[in-house]
């Protein structure tokens, strides 16, 4: 049998893995997720699992290349959403809607999506770089993460999240109480019994995602700016000369001038350390069974924030804020398939529908999966190392027409965003209660965005609070019900410390900025 | 003028209703399944081994059926929101359930959901779900009667992690405790992935979970099955005992099967019935279902329903002693 190592095998590895076949459903797959995932309510494990029973007609590389193309394309496509509307297409995409929006709103959409795409693409190499060459080690070190350990980790995210965005320390906390107390509604984690829901069947599985996300973000904004626009109105009569400047405001948002909104490689430059950060972060935290992609973000735009030289200039459109969120959730996608390949667990919903796809074409996740798979598992990585450049190729292509989009007048592209908020909530499960939830969650978010309390703590910790009440009560019935059980991990204590130290230094930021 | 228009009225309501009528009878000209595509309906998370055995299911049945046939994922509320789908659908044969007895039956012993047990017609098991139990290659329980043994003399010392609350690895779980007599602390996980990765990891001491999980791993040599709470071994795990072999009277099995609600015709139960049997015996079939480490027990509709109906029973018995039966 050919060795790794040996000339025969690389060049048979090449051979299949350029095949045109190859490459055109890489391409294909990658269009794909990156048009999804710019759609609001529409995730690319959704087209996955719709492509999934074709994929017995198609050769196991090639099918592997269309899904791992459309999962790669997804991630980056959900900062298309975030930029352009300020609606995160995808929960990775959260942590982007802070400063991509606001960029947009800036006057330059297409530098924020360039700063996307390119960390985006950063992220996705060094991600497969590493499944290709450190999985196992980096699957040892995933191991060590039991209950404790999630549990300290999604502390950590929470309050450093909820601390570090726009609108102060305690509204931040405020705000994810809130989300944590949407996440408890439906099936308890442990015993499986329903809660909080007053009797409504469809809540019974939770508060759904798409509706809170579209809602939270997309219907909030557009009652916000029905409201400006509607006081914008009443005071165009009577005080003529605030009238003037509401008007220049909104023209501001709404007028594009193209020569100015150009990228260039000292940009990249000047948010390449954000870029890395995610890269560690999303890399790191993908290969976490279960911890998600909007953990990844999150936690890469609170480091970001925290070890860049302006801070300050964080969630008023700064590049680094973008930046720091696309590398780290793209960087999911790679480190996600570490845990599959080494030991047959998904890190992901999305890696559980790509492990499916293996097992329909007889390659049975788990320890044994490269040795008896080895020209194929080599093929497959010269595939998706290769499809993260398509990836690049293809937004590079499509970004132009999406800043163009995202320019549009709001009076013409706010109600199609209304149409496309209710036909993507009611497609994801076919049920006129998300419609209303939908209703309800735009409704609350109008109302935070008022009291000026950021949404991100809020989305991340209904998103991580169900796995955090999981992990917690994990850990305390293996510890007997011992709280100092909790403590009994050398990486909790690090990451309790970590936190500790964070809040400390926040705090006194902060405190500092009060009085100068 | 007017005699022109009001003719041309009549003939365009004529051609309507000759429309209307020709519609009609086309559908009546169709016959069972030619109407609309088959959908088998999934309570778990798509890539999960119930979605993969539907899938596969789904793509081998199509040709003999004779008609498109597709699964979908609805994952959600424990397995509720599947389960009300098809509820909800026209009880015309075009929808199924596909189901273990963790999301269908459990949850409605233990609270009220809005149907009885004996509204669903099973129309054929796929497969038997066997639960084992497993430890890390390097734990220092040797064999399942170790663990008895041990756990005996100190209840609560071992911990063990199973899939969600009450899904058929834990039931196998408590049988295996009520026989022995032992204690220990359970740990629900979100699945068998999870309860797995809890074990590699040494955050639990014992794992209980299905052959399909954790094969790959024994195969490898990083965990070892003690025991399945099956009447026979399993050919994916043929070097570990049961434990009724071992002399413990603990048989839990789960099975996987498709599910009419009540009204499907009959006749529409058993053409699918004589259908996807015929189609899982093909060569094509049982190759991918090795692939996928599944094994089939097709069992038809008579059969089936015995089985299920065996099943309520024993959950309902072992759900009134433990004290979870919905009031």
């Amino acid at each position: 049998m050919d060795t790794i190592f040996s000339l025969d095998f690389i060049l048979t590895v090449v051979q299949e893995a350029f095949r045109v076949k190859c490459i055109i459903f890489s391409a294909l797959g990658v269009f794909t997720g990156v048009t999804v995932g710019a759609i609001p309510g529409i995730a690319g494990d959704i087209a996955i699992a719709l492509l999934l029973p074709f994929i017995y007609n198609l050769e196991p590389v090639a099918a592997l290349g269309l899904l791992l193309g459309i999962y790669k394309g997804s991630m980056f496509g959900g900062a298309i959403s975030a930029i352009s509307f300020g609606v995160p297409g995808t929960g990775g995409a959260v942590a982007t809607v802070e400063d991509g929006y606001r960029a947009k709103k800036n006057g330059y959409p297409k530098k924020a999506m360039l700063t996307a795409l390119y960390s985006s693409a950063t992220g996705d190499v060094i991600s497969t770089v590493i499944l290709v060459f450190l999985a196992l080690p980096l699957a040892m070190v995933a191991l060590k993460f039991g209950p404790k350990e999630y549990f300290s980790l999604y502390v950590f995210a929470i309050l450093m999240i909820s601390l570090l965005l726009q609108g102060g320390m305690k509204k931040g906390l405020v705000a994810a109480a809130i989300g944590l107390l949407l996440g408890c509604i439906g099936m308890d984690p442990i015993t499986g019994t329903t809660r909080l829901t007053f009797g409504i069947r469809h809540l019974r599985g939770g508060m759904p995602l798409i509706p809170l996300l579209i809602g939270m973000f997309a219907i909030s904004e557009l009652m916000t700016q029905y409201l400006k626009a509607w006081y914008h109105n009443r005071s165009k009569y009577s005080k003529e000369s605030e009238l003037s400047e509401s008007s220049s405001k909104l023209s501001k948002e709404s007028g594009y001038n193209p020569s100015k909104d150009i990228m260039s490689f000292k940009v990249y430059l000047s948010s390449l350390k954000a870029t890395l950060i995610g890269c560690v972060m999303g890399t790191f935290i993908g290969a976490l069974p279960g911890a998600g992609s909007s953990l990844a973000a999150f936690v890469s735009y609170g480091a970001a924030k925290r070890l860049s030289s302006h801070p300050e200039q964080f969630g008023k459109g700064s590049l680094e804020g973008v930046a720091a969120p696309e590398a780290g959730n793209s960087a999911t996608v790679g480190s996600s398939l570490i845990p599959l390949i080494a030991f047959g667990i998904p890190g992901s919903a999305t890696a559980a529908l790509i492990g499916a796809a293996f097992m329909m074409m007889g390659m049975q996740p788990g320890p044994l999966m490269m040795q008896d798979n080895m020209p194929v598992m080599y093929t497959f990585f010269v595939v998706i190392l290769y499809a993260s450049i398509m990836n690049l190729g293809i937004g590079y292509f499509l970004i132009p027409i999406y800043a163009k989009i995202s320019m549009v007048k709001p009076r013409f592209i706010f109600p199609v965003l209304f149409i496309l908020a209710i036909l993507g909530t009611y497609a994801s499960r076919n049920s006129i209660i998300d419609i209303w939830l939908l209703l309800a969650a735009g409704l609350l978010g109008t109302l935070l965005k008022k009291a000026k309390y950021p949404l991100g703590p809020l989305v991340l910790a209904y998103i991580i609070g169900p796995g955090a009440e999981r992990s917690l009560r994990q850990a305390l019935l293996m510890g007997r019900g011992e709280w100092s059980s909790l403590l009994k991990s050398p990486i909790a204590i690090g990451f309790y410390a970590v936190t500790i130290v964070t809040i400390i230094l926040i705090t006194k930021a902060k405190s500092q900025e009060k009085f100068s | 003028m007017r005699i022109m228009r009001r003719r041309l009225n009549f003939v365009m309501l004529f051609v309507v209703i000759l429309l209307l009528v020709f519609v009609s009878f086309s559908s009546l000209a169709t016959q069972y399944p030619e109407e609309k595509a088959i959908r088998i309906i999934g309570p778990t998370a798509a890539g999960g081994a119930n979605d993969i055995v539907s899938r596969m299911v789904t793509s081998s049945a199509q040709q003999i059926v004779g008609q498109r046939m597709d699964t979908i994922a609805m994952p959600g509320a424990g397995g509720q929101e599947a389960v009300h789908y098809v509820m909800d659908q026209p009880h015309d044969g075009y929808t199924f359930l596909i189901s273990d007895y963790g999301c269908l039956i459990t949850p409605a012993l233990r609270e009220e959901l809005g149907y009885d047990l004996s509204d669903w017609k099973p129309v054929i098991q796929i497969t038997q779900y066997l639960p084992t139990i497993f430890v890390r290659e390097d734990s220092p329980i040797k064999d399942a009667n170790d663990w008895i043994a041990k756990a005996k003399a100190e209840p609560n010392k071992f911990s063990i992690g199973h899939g969600t609350n009450l899904c058929p690895p834990h039931i196998g779980l408590i049988m295996i405790e009520r026989a022995t007599g032992m204690e220990n602390t359970w740990v629900p996980t979100s699945g068998g992935s999870e309860c797995l990765a809890f074990v590699l990891g040494g955050h639990v001491d014992i794992g209980a979970s299905m052959p399909t999980t954790i094969a790959p791993s024994v195969n490898a040599g990083m965990v070892r099955a003690l025991g399945l709470t099956s009447t026979e071994r399993s050919k994916f795990l043929p070097d570990t005992p049961t434990f009724k072999e071992l002399g413990y009277d603990v048989v839990s099995t789960s099975w996987l099967m498709i599910f009419a609600y009540k009204d499907v015709p009959e006749d529409r139960i058993e053409f699918m019935e004589n259908k996807l049997i015929e189609a899982l015996k093909t060569e094509g079939a049982v190759s991918m279902a090795n692939k996928l480490n599944i094994e089939f027990l097709l069992q038809g509709r008579e059969e089936s329903q015995k089985i299920y109906n065996r099943t309520v029973e024993d959950l309902t018995s072992l759900f009134a002693d433990l004290n979870m039966l919905k009031k």
